[in-house]
């Protein structure tokens, strides 16, 4: 045993020391350097102006919003789910839309919120008349919440069922009424799927850029459009990599204090 | 004796981390015999087992196969094979080829593989069943797929971790039948792990009883029975009323505030003991032909018997099964034979005791001409 | 348990058709002859034609397509070894520091793994293009592997391994006979989940191309930043097809796998 135990970890540790803990010490190291190679604690400091305070604050904003409107969708439609008669086909058509590359979702609402999209077509029709949909703060929530909904719909669902029918009988016949059931037994045994889902849409929501440049038209700066910029755009690696060290940080915390389970991994 | 020896343990201790599962085990295993080991469960019974099996290694002692130091010999490489208590049959493979694992391994050519299966399926009624996927079986048919691929390697010894734990009772009971039947067929040794004493007096030709990583007792199922060397094996096996006593003198000993006549010995003059009356070997009779008074406490209807318990004068709790109703409430009077007593001395080992009934049955050779079965096999 | 009223069904029906009311709009749109996302002038296939003359497009989809399918792969095989190693691992400190290791870049924002994969192939000197896209999706599909085969290793009694060795079979034997064998559900799952997380990886990707080396999620960005294109609505009409015909192949593999088929999700 001793001998094979070994051999199997090889590969893996070399990926991990790799892929893992090299990065990870690297964009620590980095946001130590101003531009022209000096080690500096500048960039820590810029992070503290009002700019990127503020910045910091709209990227949890918005990524707290993103997560309600993703919960208040997912549960009534994770618990329905559970009672439909073809439960694991209408779960399959939950989760395909996911598997489309989300470019192309992102792309499709370009098309549907723009000034002659169709969405514009039926404001006309009801008489509301066109309005600026794209590059508003409603298009940006309203999209990233169109893209994370399976990724809060699924752990819910899971939690669902597994939750023991018994025990809703149970609480049924010892006097709770459905809503009374829902609110005493369903909702805190559902917990671990709830705590499971926010995490797994607030934290991509936390970095999103791919959204707000397409669809929020750089209306809304967020960490993640900021760390692209520096890294792509101006150069800037170390602040790019200050703003990345936050950002880990700030994730540790969250992941600490809704349990140390893995986002994406409560998701199957 | 050492010609039949198949498996020896020498002074085997087993240690996981700082729990000593075996503490300096030494026993022997004859050919074609059926083996239980009998025990609570963690009492190292299935330690023993994978000892054998060659899945662990002892941490002290020597493990001998046929002569031959086996201790760092590999699983793979020894002619045991093992009846697991989950069967651990591969789910991933369909009955012939689960059969078949260990022929293939062995790279035999097809034609034996197909002929040896059907043969190892044919031994456990299972002809017909070889395209059937394991998911596709109940228990019971998993159990005699596990016991076949065993079997098909024609081991010289079969281990069987409580193969039958996890069937249903009246399967269980026609398990215990076709293992034995089996045993006999095959003529080869089977180990036998199980708590379950029922189990064990049933099917075996020698039992070990196991507490606490030590052997208790070992002998024939009417052995164990009848001549517990102490109060763990009493209770463990069948029902057993005990209570605190004192031997008097040869052949007379004190318990419940009276004496009785006895038929055992060599004990010093007012040795406290412990006395052990199986509750069949009671009869209710009148209170004024009783030897022993008892207050009927509660009464169970079992079907073959009654289930009676009361306490005696002393406050010593009876219990008693009899074809005879009681009623609850009332004083009986319960009649036993002098053989029914049964003196158990506090701490005495299993070589001890040996010793002690050897001149029992050297006395009664004498005295009765014939006398009991008890302790003459060793 | 109860069916669900009127309006439940009606709630599911609505969350469905939000759903896929973009991916179908985008596919209607690819048979428009105006090229644009509104106003229907007539029916095309002119979009179709020209996707199969665009050479660059045509190049990209196979670099994408060579880079799943090596990337998951690889990923598998590291991650297969990788669970067996972390299974192993029977003390619980150390093994839970493993997995909190792997679960680094499941849980790590995209933007971030981007950023620090660009610090480490610039620093040890990869040029950014096909190298650095593999290795990068290796390096993120290889958590995802081990997190699909660790529950169905931990699911498999012990008492197989020793049945096997107990028969005979040598730790060769015992690996390619019993435990590949009754890991391949999980394998499959990986392995799959690898490809799709590849396909539609975005941003990890858009990090370390560098010029001259694109995917298809990146291509579609750079055009849909320049407006509507209607040949990536016919792109998208073509992929939705493959993600379906994939799905489905997937759905009947684990059908015959296992039962109860688990579902796999991608993270935007």
């Amino acid at each position: 045993m001793t001998k094979t135990r070994n051999l199997y970890l090889i590969p893996y540790a070399a990926w991990m020391l790799l892929f893992v803990a090299t990065p990870i010490v690297l964009i620590v190291y980095n946001s130590f350097f101003d531009v022209e190679g000096n080690f500096t604690l500048d960039n820590f400091q810029k992070f503290l102006t009002p700019v990127y305070l503020r910045m910091t604050f709209n990227s949890f904003w918005y990524a707290l919003l993103i997560t309600v409107f993703s919960l208040l969708v997912a549960y009534p439609t994770a618990y329905w789910l559970t009672r439909t008669k073809h439960k694991q086909l209408w779960l399959l058509l939950i989760i395909v839309p996911s598997w489309i590359n989300l470019l192309l979702k992102t792309y499709a609402f370009i098309g549907l919120f723009g000034t002659y999209g169709f969405v514009n077509a039926i404001f006309e029709w009801v008489g509301i008349g066109t309005q600026q949909i794209l590059f508003t703060d409603f298009s940006f929530v309203f999209v990233s919440v169109y893209i994370f909904i399976p990724f809060m719909i699924l752990p819910i669902y899971n939690a669902l069922e597994e939750l023991n029918p018994s025990l809703i009988y149970a609480a049924r016949d010892l006097g709770a009424s459905p809503w009374k059931t829902f609110r005493r037994v369903v909702f805190p045994l559902t917990l671990g799927g709830v705590k499971a889902g926010c995490q797994a849409v607030f934290i991509p929501a936390l970095s999103l850029f791919m959204i707000t440049r397409l669809i929020a038209g750089n209306r809304v700066v967020t960490l993640g459009t900021a760390i692209e910029q520096h890294f792509l755009v101006t150069q800037d690696w170390g602040m790019g990599s200050a703003i990345a060290v936050l950002l880990i940080i700030v994730m540790a915390v969250i992941m600490m204090l809704t349990g140390n389970r893995g986002a994406r991994n409560s998701i199957r | 004796m050492t010609d039949k020896t198949i498996i020896r343990f020498d002074n085997v201790t087993q240690r996981y981390d700082r729990d000593t599962v075996l503490d300096n085990v030494s026993f022997e295993i004859e050919r074609g015999k059926f083996y239980t080991l009998l025990g609570p469960s963690g009492c190292g019974k299935t330690t023993i087992l994978r000892l054998i099996a060659g899945f662990i290694e002892p941490s002290e002692g020597h493990i001998y196969f046929k002569g031959k130091v086996i201790n760092d010999v590999p699983a793979d490489k020894r002619q045991v094979n093992t009846v697991f208590q989950d069967y651990a049959l591969f789910p991933h493979l369909n009955v012939f080829e689960n059969v078949a694992f260990g022929l293939r391994i062995k790279k035999l050519k097809n034609a034996v593989v197909t002929e040896k299966v059907k043969e190892a399926l044919r031994f456990v009624n299972l002809n017909g069943y070889e395209d059937r996927e394991i998911s596709e079986m109940s228990g019971g048919q998993r159990q005699r797929v596990a016991i076949a691929r065993a079997i098909v390697n024609e081991p010289e010894i079969l281990l069987l971790d409580e193969p039958l734990s996890a069937l249903d009772l009246k399967l269980r009971t026609e398990m215990q039948y076709e293992l034995r039947e089996l045993q006999r067929r095959l003529g080869i040794t089977f180990i036998f792990v199980t708590h379950d004493q029922e189990e064990a007096l049933a099917m075996s030709d020698e039992i070990f009883v196991l507490n606490k990583g030590e052997i208790q007792q070992s002998g024939t199922p009417t052995d164990i029975y009848d001549e517990p060397i102490n109060r763990f094996v009493a209770d463990f096996i069948g029902e057993s009323n005990i209570v605190p006593g004192r031997m008097i003198s040869d052949f007379l000993a004190e318990f419940a505030g009276k004496s009785f006549e006895c038929v055992d010995q060599g004990f010093s003059p007012n040795e406290p003991v412990e006395i052990m009356i199986r509750p069949e070997d009671l009869e209710i009779t009148t209170q004024e032909q009783g030897n022993l008074l008892i207050k009927v406490d509660s009464q169970l209807f079992r079907g073959v018997h009654y289930e009676i318990s009361g306490y005696d004068e002393a406050g010593n709790e009876w219990l008693v099964h009899s074809t005879k109703k009681a009623v609850v409430g009332e004083s009986i009077g319960l009649r036993f034979d002098p053989e029914a007593i049964h003196v158990m001395r506090f701490g005495e080992t299993e070589e001890e005791f040996d010793r002690r009934l050897e001149a029992y049955s050297d006395h009664e050779d004498e005295a009765v001409g014939g006398g009991q079965g008890g302790g003459s096999t060793r | 348990m109860k069916k669900n009223s009127k309006l439940a069904q009606l709630y599911l029906v609505v969350v469905f058709l939000v759903l896929y009311a973009p991916i179908l709009y985008l596919m209607y749109y690819s048979f428009n002859s105006a090229g644009t996302m509104h106003g229907f002038d007539g029916f095309t296939l002119e979009w179709y034609e020209e996707v199969f003359h665009d050479t660059r497009l045509l190049i990209i989809v196979l670099n994408t397509v060579v880079i799943a399918l090596l990337s998951s792969a690889i990923s598998t095989i590291v991650g297969v070894t990788g669970a067996l190693a972390i299974q192993r691992v029977r003390k619980s400190r150390p093994r839970n520091s493993l997995l909190a290791m792997n679960n680094v870049l499941i849980v790590s924002p995209d933007v971030i793994i981007g950023a620090s994969f660009l610090i480490f192939f610039t620093m040890i000197g990869i040029k950014l293009g096909f190298t650095s896209v593999l290795l990068s999706h290796i390096a993120f599909s290889i958590p995802i592997v081990v997190l699909m085969v660790l529950p169905k290793l931990q699911e498999m009694s012990p008492t197989l391994i020793d049945a096997a060795k107990d028969l005979g079979a040598s730790g060769w034997g015992v690996l390619t006979k019993v435990v590949l064998p009754f890991l391949r559900p999980g394998i499959f799952t990986g392995f799959f989940m690898a490809l799709t997380y590849s396909l539609d990886d975005f941003a990890v990707t858009f990090f370390v191309t560098g010029n001259g080396y694109s995917t298809l999620s990146v291509e579609i960005y750079s055009r849909a930043r320049q407006g509507i294109s209607p040949s990536i609505n016919a792109l998208s009409t073509l992929i939705f097809l493959f993600t379906i015909t994939l799905v489905v192949g997937y759905y009947f593999l684990n059908r015959r796998g296992s039962r109860k088929p688990e579902w796999g999700v991608t993270q935007p």
